[in-house]
């Protein structure tokens, strides 16, 4: 009897182990998650890229795909550094309706003007509580761009929270210039808002001329 | 035999002058670098800024800057932009491999000191294959053989024998810098075969051609970056500068990072 129910024990343990193993391994991780919302998003910016609309409507198709899948209010405060905590919430709202710009402007400068941009996924690592995703970015007659996408889940759904291009963090490098523009007009944020203001401004310009 | 040491460390009349010299302009060049130094701020948010950033020369710095890119503006920028122009990409591709592959000697010789045997060994398969297969470095044939190319230099080594960077540079023409990989550069000069071809043969006229094309071709490679640069940022001295700094960091931290085995796949 002893033996039996010990052998009915060791079966039910087996069995329980086995069901565990198999639900973890049918669970994906965080980094094939990562992986797949970098894919996914990936094609979306290339099949914008890649199409033949024109330099404006490949900013206007940018717009929502980079709102859904980029954290650009989290980046943005980052970006404003020690001065966010002093920024009037006026400010704060003026200054992120103009780094969402910034930030559309910046990725359409950047591949907008490109045709036949390819990407490939490498190595997925965790970077503290975010999974950052290896990326290598093709543009056609131009050197290949090694980019690294950190995927924070910490809103409950996959966001991109920062660029690592070639070494330099985007957030820091920006926050860095904000920082040394501050700091040269006394740490005035209107100063800061107004040459945003100016910059986004200039980059419509041409764009409204189409 | 003291005699003998002596001549050796002590040195002789005629070299003591220009090291005196040397060590004058020396003194007045770090004089100079002293009076140009910001003093830290007293705020401690400033303070961190001021850590940070590791300029304290700035106000010079930011002199070479704008000199050195109002120089490129009228020279080395147009020169690039008409290179690629007049030179199809395949030809600017190969003549950038030539380039890097001449400079894998350099690569070769830093990862040895940084004491990395299977990057050494990466960088000296990658001279022999684009040597002679790669007609000279002008195809890569390496990369496809499973050696892709990784950056070193001076500045690099000694940054993983744990020499700080020092103060933050701006050399005119040069581009962004530190003490310490100042030093370096002066270091890969000497670490370069080409540099020691002797007078009087083809092969210095290759040097200097080798050297000028180098300039245009990495500048060209650029051409896009830096002027995006230059119309998004509010700051563009500051942007490079954080950028520099961060990519010397990425890069010193992938050479520490690098525990491959010494012993190449194909034994296992």
């Amino acid at each position: 009897m002893k033996t039996a129910l010990s052998r009915r024990h060791t079966l039910g343990l087996a069995f329980a182990a086995a069901m565990l193993w198999g639900t973890a391994a049918a669970r994906a991780t965080p980094a094939d998650d990562a992986r797949a919302f970098i894919n996914t998003f990936g094609q979306q910016m290339v099949a914008i890229v890649n199409s033949n609309r024109s330099l404006s409507e490949k900013k206007s198709a940018f717009q929502p795909l980079l709102e859904n899948n980029v954290d650009i209010d989290s980046i943005g405060r980052t970006c404003l550094g020690r001065y966010w905590r002093v920024a009037t919430p006026e400010q704060r709202t003026r200054f992120l309706s103009l780094f969402h710009q910034v930030v559309v402007n910046s990725i359409t400068d950047q591949i907008g003007d490109y045709r036949g941009v390819t990407f490939t996924i490498g190595r997925v690592t965790p970077s503290g509580t975010d999974q950052a995703v290896d990326t290598v970015i093709n543009r056609p007659e131009q050197p290949a761009v090694n980019a690294q996408w950190i995927v924070s889940f910490g809103s409950g759904r996959p966001m991109v929270m920062d660029v690592v291009a070639e070494g330099p963090r985007l957030s820091v490098t920006t926050q860095q210039d904000y920082a040394s523009f501050l700091s040269q007009h006394n740490g005035s944020i209107d100063a800061l808002l107004h040459a945003l203001e100016r910059k986004v401004a200039a980059h419509n310009a041409p764009a409204q001329a189409h | 035999m003291r005699a003998v040491t002596g001549s050796i460390l002590q040195p002789s009349r005629s070299c003591a002058r220009p090291r005196r010299i040397a060590r004058l302009f020396a003194g007045l060049g770090l004089a100079a670098l002293a009076g140009c130094a910001v003093p830290p701020p007293k705020d401690p948010d400033a303070l961190a800024e001021y850590r940070e950033a590791n300029d304290p020369y700035e106000p010079l710095n930011r002199k070479m800057y704008d000199l050195s890119m109002t120089l490129d503006k009228y020279s080395l920028r147009p020169v690039a932009k008409a290179y690629v122009w007049a030179v199809p990409y395949r030809v600017r591709q190969s003549l950038g491999n030539l380039v890097q592959t001449m400079n894998e000697p350099v690569v070769f010789f830093n990862d040895v000191g940084a004491g990395k045997s299977r990057r050494a060994g990466d960088a000296f398969v990658r001279w022999c294959i684009n040597m002679v297969a790669g007609v000279g470095g002008l195809i890569d044939v390496a990369k496809y053989a499973g050696y892709p190319h990784h950056d070193n230099d001076a500045g690099l080594t000694l940054a993983t024998w744990g020499v700080p960077s020092g103060p933050y540079l701006f050399m005119p023409m040069m581009g962004p810098s530190s003490f310490r990989d100042g030093a370096g550069y002066g270091i890969d000069v000497g670490l370069s075969p080409w540099n020691y071809v002797p007078r009087g043969y083809g092969l210095l006229t290759f040097n200097w051609a080798y050297n000028i094309m180098g300039t245009i071709n990495g500048r060209a490679d650029h051409l896009d970056a830096l002027d995006q640069l230059q119309k998004d940022a509010l700051d563009p001295y500051a942007t490079i500068r954080s950028a520099y700094q961060q990519q010397r960091k990425a890069q010193t931290d992938a050479i520490r990072n690098d525990h491959r085995a010494t012993v190449p796949d194909w034994y296992n």
